[in-house]
């Protein structure tokens, strides 16, 4: 970017594990802060007084009160980037960085061996669900933790010059590293292609917004029938809780034991002279495995927010069961559902390792071009892909800012 | 030597809240001095100003203008603001403000921490407000009672220059507010902290204080 020659301007080796720490650190660190932010706004400001009260000055409140009472959602944010780090198979492949992942892959790709691949998957996934136990734990304890009335609101303190922008530089370092900096970098590069909408990235971008709308649509109306059934029949969460797991797993993994799956239905096919491994039904169910619990956790405080008084007056009326969710539940629930729909899109958008291994002969979506045309070293043509995944990302999270913003009033 | 007649000297305090362009004025010229050892009651309607006026004490909220000594130190003036964690000042209120991720007894030693005595100070202290058993149950696992117990204690055992007490006991059933008003004089006494109470029981006001005072538009009227 800044137009030199390496040998003049000093730069570390990014492409080593300390590098990629380095990166994850600025990409992942939202896990941790959006948990953290949220417990922090959780703690009673009458807390904050009763500990300067006590006899803490700021900085002992922050740090003997403070930081040990919103313990678990830090916990509960490490343990999501843990996960998320263990199932990262794109950038710690850019990066050569021999990981459970790329051992998979390479097991699998290079090797053809799904049996060790399968194997190595089994160790990974343990770990994982390891961390997954860790996180639930942590944010069930951030509920009892935070059983105190909130009464006061905070008063905002208005920080003079030197504080302010200090403060306001420090806040910008993560934003500007994790965000600013790589955006700008993929647009100077782009800037260096004649051609940045050729063919193959129209292609691309057709098929990422093609397969995450498909994708995106049915895996809302998974949810919204089974929470319907769970809510209208009295069953238990469980199917949701099970249900719900699949986002712990890694998309490599699914996608070795989707294809595993696939296989095993296709050699009970064979005299039917039909196949079902290499089609887009595996990236399809790949998504809603992998997507379930996003959408569960919208529609499902969504329909908890309709009281079962409803339901029974409803029926009362004589009104049977799809018609009450017909015209009782899907109108109170458009905007879960619309929730839904915008958190799913902008997480399938920029999916890359079940789409990697799963998709369709010749079907590449941005995120796939990114990364093979970064595996060839052409940075400059993966640039513009790259550039669309983030505009394409940040569409639904305008409409979602919208949305929180008009419910607020 | 005698007790200090000036010990909480209050001298024309204003403070006034702005709401969007209108200035909403909660105290007004309020001037009240307290003897030390004394336990005054001030009574007065809602939204009179009786919880302002205890933060202004313990430098929660900053008038805009007036003095505050106590015992002899500037606590806020013209120049001086001493912040609340300085002043020496304890504060029980009737919301529940018990760390929840502590037990009673961390609850306790949280404000004498760096003491090496933490542990006999909370334990007498404990037994002087009969919660010993309480000691290692967390503050959910408290009924309304015990939690102000907890809280009464985790100020007395930082032996504060001042007490101030917010409608600590109106959460609490009749019964046990009888039991518990003698206990909690007697311990005030023996520990000779002065203490300023708001309410609107004047049940408790006849048990617990020495002084009555009435909050009306801003100002302190002597009962």
């Amino acid at each position: 970017m800044l137009n030199a020659e390496s040998d003049i301007v000093f730069f570390p080796n990014i492409r080593t594990i300390y590098g990629a720490i380095a990166v994850f650190s600025f990409t992942l660190y939202p896990y941790v802060y959006m948990v953290a932010r949220v417990a922090f706004m959780n703690i009673s400001p009458s807390l904050i007084e009763a500990s300067k009260l006590l006899g803490k000055n700021s900085i002992s409140t922050f740090f003997y009160l403070l930081i040990p009472l919103i313990r678990p959602a830090i916990i509960a944010g490490i343990a999501l980037v843990a996960m998320e780090t263990l199932s990262d198979f794109g950038a710690v492949q850019h990066f050569a960085i021999p990981t459970f992942t790329t051992g998979i892959f390479r097991t699998w790709t290079g090797l053809y061996d799904l049996n060790t691949a399968l194997q190595l998957s089994t160790i990974l996934l343990t770990v994982i669900f390891c961390f997954f136990a860790i996180e639930k734990n942590s944010r069930n304890k951030i509920r009892y933790d935070n059983s105190t009335t909130l009464k006061n609101s905070y008063k905002p303190i208005q920080l003079k010059k030197f504080h302010n922008v200090a403060a306001l530089l420090i806040c910008l370092i993560p934003v500007f590293v994790g965000f600013f900096l790589p955006v700008l970098e993929l647009i100077n590069w782009s800037s260096q292609i004649e051609n940045i909408f050729s063919s193959k990235v129209i292609i691309a971008a057709s098929n990422t917004l093609y397969i995450s709308i498909i994708a995106t649509i049915l895996i809302c109306l998974i949810t919204l029938i089974i929470n319907f059934i769970v809510r209208s029949f009295g069953m238990s969460q469980l199917i949701n809780d099970i249900l719900s797991l699949g986002y712990a797993v890694p998309g490599l993994i699914l996608a070795v034991g989707i294809t595993r799956m696939f296989t095993s239905i296709d050699s009970l096919l064979i005299n039917f002279d039909t196949f079902i491994t290499g089609s887009i039904l595996g990236l399809i169910l790949a998504y809603v495995i992998k997507t379930y619990a996003i959408s569960n956790n919208v529609l499902n405080s969504a329909y908890a927010s309709i009281p079962l008084s409803l339901d029974e007056s409803a029926k009362t009326l004589g009104t049977g069961r799809l018609s009450i969710l017909k015209s009782v539940h899907i109108p109170m629930l458009k905007t879960g559902l619309f929730t839904s729909f915008l958190l799913v899109m902008a997480e399938l958008i920029k999916e890359l390792p079940a789409t990697l291994i799963l998709r369709p002969f010749n079907f590449d979506t941005l995120a796939v071009s990114v990364y093979l045309l970064a595996s060839e070293e052409r940075m400059f043509e993966a640039a513009f892909p790259g550039l669309m995944i983030i505009i394409f990302g940040l569409i639904p999270i305008y409409f979602l800012n919208k949305l929180i913003l008009s419910k607020n009033g | 030597m005698g007790r200090t007649n000036k010990f909480l000297d209050i001298k024309n305090i204003n403070l006034s809240f702005d709401n969007k362009d209108l200035e909403i004025m909660i105290l007004r010229n309020l001037s009240l001095t307290v003897k030390e050892g004394d336990f005054v009651a001030i009574t007065g309607a809602s939204g009179s100003g009786k919880t302002s006026l205890l933060r202004v004490i313990c430098g929660l909220e900053i008038p805009k203008e007036g003095e505050i000594i106590l015992d002899h130190s500037v606590m806020f003036n013209k120049e001086i603001s001493i912040p609340t964690e300085k002043r020496n000042i304890g504060l029980v209120i009737q919301e529940k403000v018990l760390f929840p991720h502590m037990n009673t007894r961390q609850n306790i030693e949280f404000g004498i921490s760096k003491r090496k005595d933490k542990n006999e100070l909370s334990n007498e202290i404990m037994e002087k407000l009969k919660i010993q058993k309480l000691s290692e149950k967390y503050p959910y696992q408290l009924s309304g009672g015990e939690s102000q117990r907890v809280a009464l204690a985790r100020s007395i055992v930082m032996k504060p220059k001042l007490l101030l007490l917010d409608e600590p006991f109106s959460g609490l059933d009749t019964k046990l507010k009888t039991k518990i008003y003698p206990e909690i004089k007697s311990i005030l006494n023996d520990n000779k902290i002065t203490c300023l109470m708001v309410t609107h029981d004047l049940t408790e006001v006849k048990a617990l204080a020495d002084k009555l005072f009435n909050l009306e538009s801003g100002k302190l009227v002597k009962i």
